[in-house]
């Protein structure tokens, strides 16, 4: 973790609580994001993992300002992204991007391609000599061609509608992206082109990805780190290889060990973690530490104080007990 | 995509008119059909649609006689809107429709700028010996003109404020709709007689002063100068309309905006950093721009219908100008025995109304993609079995 470079994106004790309105006045609070840390560096990936629910994509937008957190910073080339005004805060706007789970809806379905393309360039002033000709070079980058210029959105499957939305970020050169579950709405087979498709762009453009899914294989594929979120916060954080070799928290390991493997006989013989019940309500999590009421290894300090996110191994972080006696 | 469709001449003739239009945009910006080929199909899509609904197209030949009349009803009266024709022929007062009356060549006659000779009065004429067909030919250019101001200005204040109010939500919200309730706490229509009763006299005064505006809405209802006294009730029946118009507007595109923002290209948009005035613009109103589309036309006979009632309850056009409801309430202390001065004006309000009530339900299916894709499938189907039939 302790780079020579200093991280493009780091996000300091980030909390995002929504409030839940009763008639008069307000009931009581989401705490969607409560405490997150974590940081990224110049082309890496980051894989956000959780199950649905456990505000996962508010982190998204919250590291985009698309939310005004509660709480906490985010800090992007070393400035806080909550603090940026006017021409910075344009700067900003144009260099972190975010590509949407749903593809069907995330383009305007009056708009044609070009347009939608082409929207970005217009607003950001970027000079042009021949807009059409830019945008066919933007649809070739992304795989697809000319023919689909003047098309309007619902003429194109999801994996296309994924690729025109990639190519509408690309128009602006951006250096961090968002990806919220983008692989999430399309089929298996074109779930694989489109990752191919942001790891070759990465790799040409050396942009740096917040990968956030629930889909374990593909966040293997593509993260350089892993980061566990359970209920609003970071459970642990390391390299990916490390994570899911060896898994530390209880709950990472439950995740893991639910990875279907395309092999009845692993599946059989393989050792299963179960975890009973429902996460709880992030309204009233619970007390100590969150995943206490679930947790196989439970002791008698969970449920009263709060683990310490800590560093067990070099980069390798974990916010558990169990390791915390170490 | 129309192609699988068999067409009628209608549709021929719809997708040429179509056509043609296309290639005037081309040719006033280049390139311009080749970009909006798709939009082109589904305008030709739409008409398709339109010339399978008989009550569409009644509804459309209703609004393009009336907007016809309206325009070149001044040129083609026999009469002048004011002639009193009892000064030549004692026939001419109250004459019931088909009574032909005798014009004598006298200075008279000149300098009322008629021309001698027999004339017949197709649908009579009123206590003053006017003719009853010109007054509505002249008339309808009263309700168009009335109308299309109307229309201009009042929904665009509560397109506006709807737009904003939706989209920004919060503070902004609730003040801007708590005031469009203080409006909508109003009868539209008592609102509407208090402005109208109100408003003349500065309006005269300002018209008084403003001779080249004067000019413009003289021409405009086709008006002789010394009734730009009368014409200020007009105006002030446009403004006052203008002020009770707006909020059915801001309450139905404030709905249609908390809807459409909170469809994820909106947000996708933001994301991108485009401005909020772009994002209203151009995500947001072409995606609620049906619904809205359809409630101008329903309302553009409403306008109508509103203005010959202001006119009927005596607050609207002030004598001579022709206007529907002002013939009806002069005729009407003559029902029934000279019926025809309530029954034609009240005709053609009725006409005129139904044909935008009709074509604005015909719009609201046509421009609603699911609905005409309804359309669309059932003919399909139609089709399908008439083939199998004629195997």
């Amino acid at each position: 973790m302790k780079c020579m470079s200093t991280p493009l994106v780091k996000v300091v004790d980030l909390k995002k609580y929504f409030p839940v309105k009763g008639i008069f006045f307000t009931k009581g609070y989401v705490k969607a994001v409560d405490g997150v840390n974590f940081e990224i560096y110049k082309g890496k990936t980051l894989g956000l993992v959780g199950e649905s629910g456990c505000g996962k994509t508010t982190v998204g937008k919250l590291v985009l300002r698309l939310l005004k957190p509660t709480s906490g910073k985010a800090l992007f080339e070393g400035k806080d992204i909550f603090k940026l005004r006017g021409k910075e805060l344009k700067e900003f706007r144009k260099k972190a991007q975010m590509v949407f789970q749903d593809p069907y809806s995330s383009l305007n379905p009056r708009m044609t391609i070009f347009d939608t393309i082409y929207e970005p360039i217009k607003i950001y002033k970027i000079k042009v000599s021949d807009p059409e000709k830019f945008v066919v070079e933007l649809l070739y980058r992304v795989g697809l061609n000319e023919s689909h210029l003047y098309r309007y959105p619902h003429e194109f499957s999801g994996g296309q509608r994924q690729r025109i939305a990639i190519a509408r970020i690309l128009a602006l050169n951006p250096e961090f992206i968002v990806l919220d579950e983008p692989t999430s709405a399309l089929d298996v087979s074109v779930q694989a082109q489109i990752l191919n498709l942001l790891k070759d762009l990465q790799k040409k453009m050396d942009l740096t990805y917040l990968f956030i899914s629930h889909d374990l294989g593909v966040v293997r594929y593509m993260s350089d780190y892993i980061a566990v979120m359970y209920l609003g916060q970071i459970v642990e954080y390391g390299p990916a290889e490390e994570v899911f070799e060896k898994p530390l928290h209880p709950y990472t390991k439950a995740l893991f060990s639910a990875i279907p493997i395309p092999d009845p006989e692993i599946t059989r013989k393989r050792e299963k973690l179960r975890v009973p019940g429902e996460p709880p309500s992030p309204i009233n999590p619970p007390s100590g530490c969150r995943f206490h009421p679930r947790c196989p290894f439970r002791q008698e300090i969970c449920n009263r104080e709060e683990p310490e996110f800590i560093e067990y191994e070099k980069g390798h972080y974990v916010k558990c007990h169990l390791y915390s006696r170490k | 995509m129309s192609e699988i469709y068999e067409k009628k001449l209608l549709d021929k003739f719809s997708d040429a008119l179509i056509e043609g239009f296309a290639k005037f945009l081309d040719k006033v910006r280049p390139g311009w059909y080749k970009k909006n080929k798709a939009r082109v199909d589904e305008w030709k899509l739409m008409a398709y649609a339109l010339n399978r609904s008989p009550p569409g197209l009644i509804g459309l030949a209703l609004v393009i006689v009336f907007i016809v009349l309206a325009i070149v009803g001044p040129y083609i009266a026999p009469f002048n809107y004011d002639t009193p024709l009892t000064a030549f022929d004692r026939d001419a007062y109250l004459a019931p429709p088909g009574t032909v009356i005798t014009i004598p060549n006298t200075t008279a006659a000149k300098f009322l700028g008629v021309r001698s000779g027999n004339y017949t009065l197709l649908l009579g004429s009123d206590d003053y010996g006017r003719d009853l067909f010109s007054r509505i030919l002249y008339g309808a250019r009263t309700s168009l003109i009335v109308a299309i101001m109307v229309m201009l200005v009042g929904p665009w204040i509560g397109i506006l404020i709807g737009l904003v109010a939706g989209y920004y939500g919060g503070k902004i919200d609730e003040i801007l709709m708590r005031f469009t309730d203080i409006f909508l706490a109003f009868p539209g229509l008592i609102l509407a007689i208090a402005f109208s009763a109100v408003l003349p006299p500065r309006i005269q005064y300002f018209l008084n002063a403003n001779p080249a505006v004067r000019q413009f809405f003289l021409s405009l209802f086709s008006l002789k100068v010394q009734h730009a006294g009368s014409m200020a009730y007009l105006v002030s029946v446009i403004i006052a309309l203008w002020i009770v118009w707006w909020p059915g507007y801001a309450r139905l595109v404030r709905g249609l905006v908390l809807s459409a923002r909170e469809n994820l290209y909106v947000e996708a948009a933001r994301a991108l950093g485009v401005p909020t005035r772009w994002i209203l613009l151009r995500h947001i109103t072409p995606n609620i721009i049906g619904p809205i589309l359809v409630y101008l036309t329903l309302d553009f006979g409403g306008v109508i219908l509103t203005e010959a009632g202001l006119s009927f309850l005596g607050v609207g056009a002030v004598p001579p100008i022709a206007d529907w409801g002002r013939i009806i309430n002069d005729g009407s202390q003559y029902f029934p025995n000279s019926w025809w001065l309530v029954f034609y004006p009240g005709l053609m309000i009725l006409l005129t109304v139904l044909g935008f009530n009709l074509i604005g339900d015909t719009l609201r299916d046509i421009l609603d993609p699911k609905t005409r894709r309804s359309i669309e499938f059932k003919l399909k189907k139609k089709k399908q079995k008439g083939e199998k039939n004629e195997v």
